[in-house]
């Protein structure tokens, strides 16, 4: 029996102050999937790695619902705008 | 206010002037934009892009209305520059266009607002006792109001990245094109951004005191 097996996901974990550094980009889906991975193990873990990420997690989860979607009417105006664009060039090639 | 888009491009009539005699320009005449494919590329590949162009923009003005100017100009530069794009990124490609039609803008109108925005971080952020006041007033409030205090409270430029990442969506690299700075000041913005508003909430006695 390979006495090292026990702990080979230990190895494959990153430690704390790696954790920390990366733990931002962890949360915004910034990093390799490979590193990703990793910093999971870790923070699976460490307890108290674990608990700072979810405290980043939960900042970010309510900044993201403070998510307004833009103005309705602006953003028809702009569409519309855009599509005026489009139309006048394709005219002006017609009759161009 | 949104202007007639067929006005805008439009050729200006340079070569006609008051006295009804037709006389060589002196001024580099706008050519027409010319119907091509390339307007179908703009649609098929700015016209997605429409509304995060819109929730940047009112990221970076903060009113409503200049952030839809703001668009409208960027669309009609996206137009006219389609020629030249090739295809790839068209995300990043308008929000650079952005940008950049966003500084002009600013320029114009504010030219104070080219201060270095990391050395006005590091101004605004010495806050002295101020920081352990608010830490008082704030012990009672929830989670949400205490994170929409501490925001509020970041500088300027942190917040901006701040709400571009988490607000608006935007990848590092999409938020580093929108402000025109390089990846690692937008790594260490929302860093320090997020252990500000961490910061507020331990002090709120709403989170732990971090120790890693």
């Amino acid at each position: 029996m390979n006495r090292r097996t026990p702990f080979r996901w230990l190895r494959r974990a990153v430690p704390c102050h790696v954790a920390a550094e990366r733990l931002q980009e962890y949360l915004d889906g910034e990093l390799d999937s490979l590193s990703a991975r990793r910093v999971k193990r870790h923070l699976r873990m460490c307890r108290r790695c674990g608990l700072e990420h979810e405290v980043y997690a939960e900042i970010k989860q309510y900044l993201g619902h403070r998510s307004g979607t833009p103005d309705p009417a602006a953003l028809d105006r702009l569409r519309a705008f855009g599509r005026e664009l489009v139309e006048h060039g394709s005219s002006d090639a017609a009759s161009g | 206010m949104l202007r007639d888009a067929a006005a805008l491009v439009r050729p200006p009539n340079h070569g006609m002037w008051n006295c009804g005699r037709r006389v060589p320009s002196l001024m580099p005449i706008v050519q027409p934009l010319r119907p091509t494919a390339d307007a179908a590329r703009f649609g098929e590949l700015v016209g997605p892009e429409i509304e995060v162009l819109l929730r940047v923009a009112r990221t970076l003005t903060r009113n409503g209305a200049e952030a839809e100017d703001l668009v409208q100009d960027t669309l009609l530069r996206a137009y006219r520059g389609m020629g030249g794009f090739d295809g790839r990124h068209p995300r990043a490609w308008v929000l650079t266009i952005l940008r950049n039609t966003h500084i002009n803008r600013n320029r114009r109108q504010r030219p104070e607002l080219l201060r270095d925005p990391d050395r006005t971080m590091a101004e605004l952020t010495d806050t002295g006792d101020r920081d352990s006041d608010v830490e008082h007033l704030v012990i009672d409030l929830t989670f949400d109001a205490v994170v929409e205090d501490a925001l509020l409270r970041l500088p300027e430029a942190s917040r901006r990245v701040v709400e571009l990442i988490d607000v608006d969506g935007l990848s590092y690299a999409e938020t580093a094109e929108a402000l025109g700075i390089p990846v690692g000041t937008v790594m260490s913005r929302i860093n320090r951004a997020r252990q500000r508003i961490r910061d507020h909430l331990a002090g709120a006695g709403l989170a732990p005191r971090s120790t890693i």
